[in-house]
């Protein structure tokens, strides 16, 4: 029987023998240069990490690639950061240098550290899943592409910026709690085939899937029905049962929310909210949606004061405030209508003109 | 999608070798089954989990949830894992005709 139940490999096994020595006992950092941080040790000790943007979903000579750079100039020791970015970890200060030479002959971007716009957090879109209403990598890609001087810090920016993509609104990864959200949503009610329905799928799992409760047990075909009035599109009942379809290439595409962020720094963590309800796919470059994130960081970064998230600037400025200087018209999907929306409707005379 | 065959005769599963018809299902079709999951033998015990796992689909049209089916078959998680080795999902629900386990599986 295969040996199994014995867990990841202990991290300790992996990390650089002046990690192992200053576990614990680091007195502070430094950002020398976009994407590069000092680390300094109680013990005097240095480690220089070099950041580089990593497009998540990678093959396994780009893999090989690197741990080739870390054999040159980290006695092999690298590590992948928790928005996928790959870092290097050089404990020698005259290796430093030539590491950064290397990478930037080679291709590799540098940056995503302090005040930048760092890697997108993203899913894995028509590249694997079934849900997808939209690409990950595509769309990434894409608005990496128009953003990449704030990921090497050639402009700056007032406070980080975080950017999440989703490609359904099951929203696997960080679309709810980041600064600017993507997220792939439907538009039309699906489709439900009751032949296919009868054998395939939990008739109760099905209707108990349902946030608004729009479907109902359809006793002569032995299938269920939608009530399109009461369906949001959220495609949460073709998930649990694969006889319900709702893609559509024309109308499916995505929203844009903003204003999210899970550090207490300053201020509570927020959820994102709904920016602009509907932009189309139009791959492969999502031209829309490159040029509607690059419009919001630009009216965030103009306006923002030092270190104020794009939620807290929108706090002070107030939402309306928002909508005036971004241009983005507000209507009526912008109002909440589930459960318990009332707590985000305005409750005082306190408003702007 | 493809075949199996049992006793001579082909039946349809998809590509996680799921019955698509739940009308075929058969004994016969368990003993096929049982041998792609690992099992030598069907004992007892395997019948009292798939006999189990029929009844509460037909009475509630759903799975039961793991736990109910610890508790009302006595068998613990380990238990069902020794009995069938690939899990009560892609196992035990397998050879007793259940259709696939869906979600974020
Ligand atoms: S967000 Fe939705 S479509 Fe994207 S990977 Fe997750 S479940 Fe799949
Ligand atoms: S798409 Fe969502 S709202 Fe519409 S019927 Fe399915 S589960 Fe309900």
């Amino acid at each position: 029987m295969a040996r199994n139940d014995f867990g990841p490999p202990d991290y300790r096994e992996l990390i650089p023998p002046v990690i192992q020595k200053n576990y614990g006992q680091w007195k502070y950092h430094t950002i020398p240069r976009p994407g590069v941080l000092k680390h300094v040790s109680d013990t005097g000790d240095v480690l220089y990490s070099v950041r580089i943007a990593s497009p998540r979903l990678v093959s396994s000579e780009y893999i090989r690639s690197i741990s080739d750079i870390a054999d040159t100039y980290c006695d092999g020791y690298l590590r992948f950061t928790t928005r996928n970015n790959a870092e290097f970890l050089v404990s020698d200060e005259s290796k430093l240098e030539p590491l950064i030479k290397d990478l930037v002959a080679k291709g590799y971007m540098i940056g995503g550290g302090g005040h930048s716009i760092s890697n997108v957090v993203h899913t894995q879109g028509w590249i694997h899943c079934k849900s997808a209403v939209t690409d990950a990598s595509g769309i990434v890609k894409d608005v990496m592409d128009e953003l990449h001087p704030y990921f090497t810090g050639e402009i700056k920016v007032p406070a980080r910026l975080r950017i999440a993509v989703a490609c359904c609104v099951n929203m696997c990864g960080a679309c709810h709690c980041s600064d600017i959200s993507i997220v792939g949503i439907h538009r039309t009610p699906p489709r439900v085939n009751d032949e296919l329905l009868v054998g395939r799928c939990e008739i109760p799992t099905t209707i108990a899937a349902c946030p608004t409760g729009a479907i109902r047990p359809n006793p002569k075909t032995k299938s269920v029905e939608i009530n399109h009035e009461k369906c949001m599109m959220c495609a949460n009942c073709t998930v649990v049962c694969p006889a319900i379809k709702i893609m559509d290439p024309v109308n499916d595409g995505v929203s844009i929310w903003v204003g999210g962020k899970v550090s207490n720094a300053r201020t509570a963590p927020k959820f994102s909210r709904l920016a602009i309800p509907y932009l189309p796919n139009n791959p492969p470059r999502w031209p829309e949606v490159t040029n509607a994130v690059k419009h919001l960081v630009e009216v965030w970064a103009a306006s923002a004061r030092e270190g104020e998230r794009m939620g807290e600037w929108i706090d002070r400025i107030g939402w309306e405030r928002f909508f005036e200087k971004t241009g983005l018209p507000f209507t009526d999907k912008h109002i909440d209508d589930f459960t318990h929306a009332t707590t985000t409707f305005r409750s005082t005379t306190q408003f702007r003109f | 999608m493809g075949d199996i065959l049992v006793k001579g005769v082909a039946i349809e599963v998809d590509e996680d070798g799921f019955i698509v018809d739940p009308a075929v299902w058969s004994t016969d079709l368990v003993e096929v089954f049982a041998k792609d999951e690992g099992i030598e033998a069907l004992t007892e015990q395997h019948w009292k989990v798939i006999n189990y796992l029929r009844d509460y689909f037909k009475q509630y049209g759903i799975a039961p949830m793991i736990r109910k089916l610890c508790k009302d078959t006595g068998f613990s998680l380990k238990e069902i894992y020794e009995l069938f080795p690939s899990g009560p999902a892609k196992g035990a629900c397998k050879l007793a005709g259940l259709p696939k386990p869906t979600g974020c599986v």
